[in-house]
């Protein structure tokens, strides 16, 4: 009856299944040969980035575009990484992201913890405001954005710009996480209260690993918002040593743009912002695909 | 439960929306200080740059001066985006406890923002010991209402024409002496792998010397009403004979902007032959043009169009030969209203403003605010038709909406129609009735 | 079976609630709507007060804001201008959510029916373009469509389409919104498809053996077996895309840097930034706001009316 143990079980079988029924199907080798075409077309502007990357700009210029890495060399990713401003906002991009997913999850959490575990008054409106809210456009508020954290001493701060990001990233999350705790069944955490553990020493050992995987899928999410968010850091963030890497970036490209621009340090540039949410990504993959599974079916 | 806690929300957000009130209200510019010799708090200040055309060179002369001369008190300079540079002065300038000090604003947006009280007057006396009549005038302007003074001339960069002298002693042209001639040289030069005058449809900086050379206006003031002047028949003319320029010309897209020309007129580093025979660009274009060579640090660098066989300039010449009245690019200073050291930014414009800066700046191209000290820059070819461009230049309306204008990108839209080949006069009947009402700043 | 767990609540979540102090779910909610509050409770207020104000770049330097009523809303309805943009964004948002959740939903199935080392090769590139943020993918896009050095027009030329070299995709407003189009779905489907495929792995392999030995053909079994199953999933991601591809902004804008035709190409987006940032008029930009979150939950309505149902069963 767990949802959640019968989902990690369910996430392997069609491939076992698979292998079971080795009948070669021609329909399946036609099926497997256009996933791989997609999967080629999906990869090429992921590839492009990270060849030019690695290619010189005078190369890049070419009429005749090169496909492979034939001209490999570091100096692009250097110059990036040389540059005083890069550094820096790696720094701040990370800090304004690890606050944010923290304070998102534990929130968030607790939020979809009430409203799918109890039914009480409001909780209707809690949950179409939530979702009714992210529907307002943000290029409206940046002036009261801006007001606000001004009057609390809070521009060009991490926690400034995270509490922007946490207000915006809520809605969003407590929905996907009032998934998860609505496939949790109470009777495992109860039948563990009556082998004896209290409570909230149940929910520690048995709820929460079980809602792991749905912590990650959110932690994913927001981790992409808040690493990616441009516009409100631009006005909340207006200082150059508060810049986080996507303000930083498009600096980057625009004073590139004023010599001409270099493609191959842009690309570079892009590579490096990209790389650290890859690396997330696949420190997290496997775990995420259980999250999305059980997260996505009871939406 | 709900509702209890919706009130205290909203009883919290209107003493901040009061308290936010309070601190935006005594925006009003009134008692300047003028003397830098009174006791002043030493304090931090912050100067906002835009873009990088002020150098390392000359900010790390602003910092080391002003540190030497305000003892105790230190200068932080901020570079920002040009392209974001109203949004941010937008929220920042009234806001006392983080406003900069003093800011860079673009020539074209000095107007509305010193209509809209974001500035600390410039006492007269202050504006004579700063220069006075000897700062451009046409900057002044830009940033004054009536007799006041609120933003003053920072640099100007006059735009002025660059051509490849190989190509086009190869095709026999000689360096025309009217902007007919001009036209139809670029129009000869131009082939399909090249233009003869590398010119983005919607770049209307400029774009808008046509009009100036054909003596036509923009935008009048009628009474006290700003009234778009397209239609007037010499603003006509200028565009039409702007348009025909464009469509002989230039090879690139309606939609392109004035962006970095020079990535067609240098030798293309890969090999090959450079896509522009002409280029029309501000005269600090000339660091970013030239032969790759070396630089002390090991980076390859254009060197300055050192080969004049190659490289050379000439002033875009005007409609009866002499030299065109081309828009003058640059910007504007002013102290932020809000700033909580008034002092310490008047005496950074008191260094600025010196002869020693002024001359810094005339040295590395940028035309330098004080017309006196023009002349550092007239030693050379480059510094005499900076000058003699500069001389003849004008700018844009100053227009409380002008900013508006450019926020909505309403003249980008203009030219790259009539680059499109559309019909001037139509098109300049219809762009005056969009424009007239936003010069005047009507949308609320 | 896992959505059975959701519905089977009934009288179990009576005794639950009989059992706890009724005060829990509201401490629990505290922290959420205490930073829903501050990070957007003033924004929002402001945004209210604003938009029946004339509130411009005066009274943004303290000049104080005069109360007009509805005015700013007359005249946004009035204005030809924006029922033109309405009219784009509605438009370019729905086929990119129905587009992006087609496709997502095709790759899906795919990957169910491939051979496992297709379907990781795939999920890895999903991922991968997944991971790329927004300002770096459209970077790498505007530059694939460069006029004069991207990919694009070069593999055109090749297969002998020589019209296309130097082709100006951002320079018309309908190639423009193509390749907006193409950034836009390529950074959401791996989202959709992930999830969908997700859901997918929830129907159980002996439930489509039986179907099979029932005889039922592989369309009936899609249509009758496996889409009603996973119609929650592509419900909430269908109702996620319309709201997501409303708002597009930074897509639009860091494309529009590239050089194209500004007021032909805003959506509702830019054209609140514009209205605000560019022409300093705040209070229509905040009546245009206003007008958009109610748009949106126009358009959502359908699907929130049908998630809502679902809460309650």
């Amino acid at each position: 009856m767990s949802a959640v143990l019968t989902d990690t079980a369910t996430v392997t079988p069609p491939g076992r299944v698979l292998l079971r029924r080795q009948r070669v199907r021609p329909g399946k080798v036609l099926l497997s040969v256009l996933g791989l075409v997609l999967a080629l077309v999906w990869v090429f502007p992921v590839y492009w980035m990270m060849l030019s990357a690695v290619t010189p700009d005078a190369i890049l210029g070419s009429v005749t575009p090169s496909f492979l890495p034939w001209n490999f060399t570091l100096s692009n990713l250097e110059s990036v990484l040389t540059d005083s401003g890069f550094l820096n906002a790696l720094g701040m991009s990370l800090m304004v992201t690890g606050l944010t997913i923290v304070l998102v999850l534990a929130f968030a959490f607790f939020a979809a913890l009430a409203i799918s575990r109890w039914r009480f008054r409001g909780r209707k409106s809690f949950i179409l405001t939530v979702l009714f809210i992210q529907m307002l456009p943000a290029e409206g508020l940046f002036i009261a954005q801006y007001q606000m954290m001004s009057s609390l001493g809070l521009l060009n701060q991490v926690i400034g710009i995270s509490a922007l990001y946490v207000a915006m990233l809520i809605p969003f999350t407590v929905w996907m996480l009032r998934g998860f705790v609505a496939g949790v069944p109470i009777e495992l955490e109860e039948a563990a209260m009556v082998d004896g553990l209290s409570r909230p020493r149940a929910f520690l050992r048995i709820t929460f690993p079980l809602l792991a995987p749905g912590l990650i899928a959110s932690g994913v999410y927001a981790f992409l918002q808040a690493w990616n968010e441009f516009t409100t850091a631009l006005v909340i963030l207006p200082a150059e040593s508060a810049q986080t890497l996507p303000i930083w970036l498009r600096s980057f490209l625009s004073a590139s743009a004023n010599r001409g621009i270099n493609w191959a340090e842009v690309m570079a540039a892009s590579t490096l912002i990209a790389v650290p949410v890859i690396v997330f990504f696949l420190f997290v993959q496997g775990r995420m695909t259980s999250g999305l599974v059980s997260g996505a079916v009871k939406g | 439960m709900r509702r209890t806690r919706t009130i205290v929300a909203a009883a919290s957000t209107i003493t901040l929306a009061l308290t936010l009130a309070a601190c935006g209200s005594d925006g009003d510019p009134t008692d300047s200080e003028a003397n830098g010799s009174a006791e002043v708090e030493p304090a931090d200040i912050t100067l906002w740059l835009n873009g990088s055309d002020t150098n390392e060179d000359l900010r790390t002369y602003l910092i080391d001066t002003f540190a030497a001369e305000n003892e105790g008190s230190t200068l932080s300079i901020e570079e920002q985006d040009w392209s974001d540079v109203v949004p941010k002065l937008t929220t920042a300038l009234p806001d006392a406890a983080n406003t900069p000090d003093v800011v860079e604003i673009g020539n074209t947006q000095a107007a509305t923002f010193t209509y809209a009280g974001a500035f600390r007057e410039i006492s007269p006396e202050l504006y004579e010991e700063l220069g006075g009549d000897n700062l451009l005038p046409s900057f002044v302007e830009a940033g004054a209402v009536d007799d006041k003074k609120f933003a003053l001339p920072y640099y100007f960069g006059s735009r002025y024409m660059f051509y490849r002298a190989d190509i086009w002693e190869e095709a026999g042209i000689e360096v025309p002496t009217t902007l007919e001639e001009f036209g139809d040289a670029v129009a000869e030069l131009r082939t399909d792998d090249r233009s003869g005058f590398a010119l983005g449809g919607q770049d209307w900086r400029n774009g808008i010397s046509w009009v100036f050379a054909n003596g036509g206006e923009l935008a009048v003031k009628e009474g006290d009403q700003w009234v778009s002047t397209l239609s007037d028949p010499n603003t006509v003319a200028g565009l039409e004979q702007w348009q025909g320029v464009y469509e002989s010309a230039s090879n690139l897209p309606p939609t392109h902007t004035d962006e970095a020309y020079w990535d067609y007129f240098n030798d293309p580093e890969e090999g090959g032959e450079p896509e522009a025979a002409t280029i029309m660009a501000p005269s600090w274009a000339r660091w970013s043009i030239g032969d790759l060579v070396e630089n002390d640090e090991g980076d390859m660098v254009r060197d300055g169009m050192v080969d004049d066989s190659t490289y050379d300039i000439f002033a875009l010449p005007g409609v009866d030969g002499g030299v065109a009245p081309v828009f003058a690019g640059g910007s504007n200073l002013a102290v932020s209203a809000q700033s909580q050291h008034p002092e310490l930014a008047e005496n950074l414009l008191r260094i600025i403003y010196s002869e020693e800066y002024q001359t810094m700046l005339a040295e590395v191209g940028l035309g330098p605010a004080n017309t006196e000290h023009t002349s550092v820059m007239a030693t050379d070819k480059f510094g005499e038709t900076a000058v003699a461009a500069a001389e003849a230049s004008q700018l844009t309306p100053a227009a409380p909406g002008w900013a508006a204008v450019e926020g909505a990108s309403v003249y980008e839209e203009l030219f790259q129609k009539i680059a499109e080949g559309g019909d001037v006069t139509e098109i300049a009947a219809e762009y005056d009735e969009k424009i007239t009402p936003m010069l005047n700043g009507q949308a609320g | 079976m896992a959505t059975t767990t959701t519905k089977s609540v009934g009288p179990d979540d009576i005794a639950i609630r009989r059992r706890r102090k009724p005060a829990t779910p509201y401490i629990l909610l505290i922290p959420a709507v205490a930073a829903l509050l501050i990070g957007l409770g003033y924004p929002v207020y402001w945004q209210v007060v604003t938009s029946l104000q004339e509130y411009g770049l005066l009274q943004q330097f303290g000049a104080p804001p005069v109360f007009v009523g509805l005015d700013n809303f007359a005249r946004v309805f009035t204005d030809s201008e924006v029922w033109f943009v309405v009219a784009k964004s509605v438009a370019f948002c729905l086929v990119n959510a129905a587009l992006t959740v087609g496709i997502g939903l095709g790759l899906a199935v795919l990957m169910r029916a491939v051979h496992s080392w297709v379907r990781i090769t795939m999920q890895i590139t999903l991922l991968l373009a997944w991971a790329t943020p927004l300002v770096a993918a459209v970077t790498v896009f505007r530059w694939l469509f460069d006029y004069r050095t991207g990919v694009v027009n070069w593999l055109l030329v090749q297969v002998g389409a020589d019209g296309m070299g130097g082709y100006n995709w951002l320079g018309q407003a309908w190639t423009f919104f193509l390749v907006a189009s193409f950034v836009v779905i390529w950074m959401s489907v791996p989202f959709v498809a992930m999830s969908i495929y997700a859901g997918l792995t929830q129907v159980s392999e002996e439930v489509l053996e039986a179907a099979r030995i029932d005889g039922a053909g592989p369309r009936q079994i899609l249509w009758q077996i496996i889409m009603p199953l996973v119609r929650p999933v592509i419900a909430i991601v269908l109702l996620l895309q319309i709201i997501w591809d409303l708002r597009v902004f930074a897509q639009i804008r860091l494309l529009q840097d590239a050089g194209a035709p500004i007021s032909e190409t805003n959506l509702l987006g830019n054209y609140i930034y514009q209205l605000g940032m560019g022409q300093q008029s705040f209070g229509g930009a905040a009546a245009v706001s206003l007008f958009v979150l109610v748009l949106t939950m126009v358009l959502s309505g359908p699907y929130v009316r049908y998630l809502m149902k679902e809460d309650a069963a």
